[in-house]
């Protein structure tokens, strides 16, 4: 019955373990709250776009799993810093002994669990954004025009603010704005004539133009802004409709809010794989500790050489004496109990 | 005959001590906040120095920024006296300095104040820079082809995307100037040659704004061109149509984007001033400073007594206290 992964800690390397885990695990805390800070932006940005994307997309799962991995991070980080403070200081320690073990099994669980599952959402979600993005989009410019339709009525100002902040116009060019009726019809003259032959000229009865609104344009353009009779080469002077357009903003919507959400999607996985790599060493470091300390029985300054160590015996030896415990409760009288169930068995992973 | 005789016990004594050098650390940050404020501002200003004619008053985030480096060195001083002042050696050298260490104290104190009172008076300079500056930006909105001038239209593009205002004083501003560029002007066009003819200057004036000046709030497409003229637009009254494009004027705008910046400026300025001269006036009315200073030296009680009461009889304030928290 060997112990996995022993490690001889006389009194210094006990000493120097428990201070740089306190480092550690102040650096854990900080990790997990930038963490939280991290998904904290990323909800508050996907709240503000939630009219261009559907709402099927499961993409907003991704910022609430790693706060609740934060979370734990930095629950881990803090009840290491004190455990490792505790250890140093006779005194303080005892309270610690009981509660350690348990918290670990708890840290192990719980944190790693959800930072490997948040981590497996940051690289699997961001592909979904693709079709959530179309599918939004795509509403918000039919519904541009229903300014005083009910439930549609901010489709036309966050849209428009939209395209003023990300600087991009349509979904993936200004021409989409060519196929989709963006004048209200209440402002549109039913006497004049030119308004009635676009009407007719195509199956739907839209009412479409070869412009586009305001917020597509470029400021940084020479000249005053065109938007309309962009397909005319002889409406403006100097304006040659087949040369990229340099009045107005080229690139798409939807380009442009995929590179947004992906870039903060790949800043929240990078903080997420520190935070676990510091979560993983602060939980060895502080399994070592706790079972260093046992095998000296508590006694903080023991000069005496403790052995740490990560599980009391192999793996098949664990879920033996496991099964035979489950055993012995099951059965009122046993007189096998196995001679394996040596004193501490404090905090071992059953899981 | 000593000032307010108080009994010092050795708990009193390091309970105090903690008390000051926390003080003392406190003041510090508060002179890296008014620095970092100064910075803040500054940088602001220069952000827009486009549209104030590069002309704009730098008087009040540079003066923040000197009093913000001052309060550090000061009270960084203070810390190592006190420091110093628990080794009598060390002590008798710094003794001759602090008589006139306080009176630069007390001068320190009064600049801070009037600075303060300058973030709430800069006001008026500010909008005569801002009436000027945007004027002269609005003339050049049209050069974007005239080397140092180029960036201008972007600059008020921006501006009055940012701060949702249009012109200066209102829209109507942008009818009285030429905004569009002559290179873009079909000059075989009669109506073009019109309107060239309808003033003295021969400037292409339009009743039109820039796309900058649409509000996107506005339930209609935004109407940038013929404003004036009802019966160009369908269903259009000019007299009464109030979303389409922003109502505020870019000075009124900017003025109170400044405004307010400079008053929380003011008002954290003025919090530190109190702390400040509170904190003094504390130590003073209890006499304790330099008592203590002399305790923690193994002084002779009524030897510290007296010096106390010659040094609170000479000057008007101590702002110093004892860094060093002693654990016994």
């Amino acid at each position: 019955m060997a112990p996995v992964l022993p490690l001889v800690l006389p009194l210094q390397p006990r000493i120097r373990l428990a201070q740089g885990l306190w480092l550690l695990s102040w650096l854990l805390a900080l990790a997990g709250g930038l963490t939280l800070l991290c998904s904290g932006h990323l909800l508050v940005q996907l709240w503000h776009l939630s009219t261009f994307l559907s709402p099927s997309c499961p993409f907003a799962a991704l910022p609430q799993v790693a706060l609740a991995a934060g979370t734990v991070a930095l629950g881990t980080g803090l009840v290491g810093a004190g455990a490792s403070r505790a250890s140093l200081d006779a005194a303080q320690y005892p309270p610690w002994r009981k509660v350690l073990g348990p918290l670990l099994v708890a840290g192990t669980a719980a944190g790693g669990g959800l930072l490997v599952f948040a981590l497996g959402l940051t690289l699997a979600l961001p592909g979904s954004l693709d079709t959530g993005l179309e599918e939004g989009l795509g509403t918000a410019l039919a519904h541009y025009k229903d300014t005083e339709v009910p439930g549609h009525c901010h489709a036309k100002r966050l849209l428009d603010e939209l395209q003023l902040r990300h600087h991009c116009c349509g979904r993936h060019g200004y021409k989409d704005w060519f196929g989709v009726q963006w004048v209200s019809s209440r402002y549109l003259d039913p006497s004049d004539q030119d308004v009635v032959d676009r009407i007719q000229s195509n199956v739907e009865g839209l009412y479409l133009i070869d412009g586009v609104p305001f917020s597509c344009c470029n400021p940084h353009s020479p000249r005053p802004c065109l938007q309309s009779r962009l397909s005319d080469p002889h409406a403006h002077p100097l304006f040659d409709p087949r040369q990229p357009n340099l009045n107005l903003w080229t690139q798409g919507c939807h380009a442009a809010l995929l590179g947004h959400l992906q870039s903060l999607a790949s800043t929240l996985g990078s903080t997420l794989t520190v935070t676990f790599m510091l979560q993983i060493l602060v939980l060895l470091g502080l399994r070592y500790l706790q079972t260093a300390l046992e095998g000296l029985g508590g006694v903080i300054d023991g000069e005496g050489e403790a052995q740490g160590y990560l599980f009391p015996s192999g793996l098949k030896d664990m879920l033996k004496t496991a099964w035979l415990q489950a055993g012995v409760a099951h059965r009122p009288a046993p007189e096998e109990a196995p001679a394996e169930e040596a004193p501490p068995k404090e905090g071992l992973p059953e899981a | 005959m000593a000032l307010l005789k108080v009994k010092f016990d050795q708990k009193k004594r390091v309970k105090l001590a903690q008390g000051l050098w926390l003080m003392n650390w406190l003041s510090v940050l508060a002179g890296i906040v008014i620095f970092s404020l100064g910075l803040f501002l500054k940088i602001e200003l220069r952000k827009r120095s486009d549209v104030m004619n590069n002309s704009e008053s730098h008087f009040v985030p540079n003066s923040l920024i000197v009093m913000g480096v001052l309060s550090c060195v000061f009270n960084s001083l203070a810390g190592k006296i006190c420091y110093d002042a628990l080794d009598p050696a060390k002590y008798a050298k710094w003794k001759p300095w602090l008589k006139p260490y306080l009176a630069v104290c007390v001068l320190f104190n009064i600049a801070l104040f009037l600075v303060t009172l300058c973030c709430f008076l800069m006001r008026g300079s500010l909008e005569s820079t801002l009436a000027h500056g945007l004027k002269n930006g609005m003339k050049y909105y049209r050069d974007t082809d005239t080397p140092g001038r180029c960036f201008m239209k972007k600059t008020i593009d921006m501006l009055q995307i940012e701060f949702r205002c249009c012109g200066n004083n209102g829209f109507r501003d942008w009818f009285e100037i030429q905004w569009i560029s002559n290179r873009y002007l079909d000059f075989s066009s009669k109506e073009v040659k019109d309107r060239i003819k309808s003033n003295v200057d021969g400037r292409y004036l339009v009743d039109g704004v820039p796309f900058s000046c649409c509000n996107p709030s506005s339930p209609r497409p935004c109407i940038q061109y013929q404003l004036t003229n009802n019966s160009a637009h369908y269903s259009y009254d000019h007299q009464t149509e109030e979303l389409n494009l922003w109502v505020n004027g870019c000075r009124a705008a900017l003025l109170s984007y400044y405004s307010s910046l400079m008053n929380s400026m003011g008002a954290v300025t003025l919090l530190v001033w109190l702390f400040e001269v509170g904190w003094a006036r504390w130590g003073e009315g209890r006499g304790i400073h330099l008592p203590l200073l002399d305790l923690m030296n193994g002084w002779d009680l009524r030897q510290a007594q007296e010096s106390a009461v010659s040094l609170l009889q000479t000057s008007p304030q101590l702002s110093c206290g004892s860094d060093r928290p002693k654990f016994e």
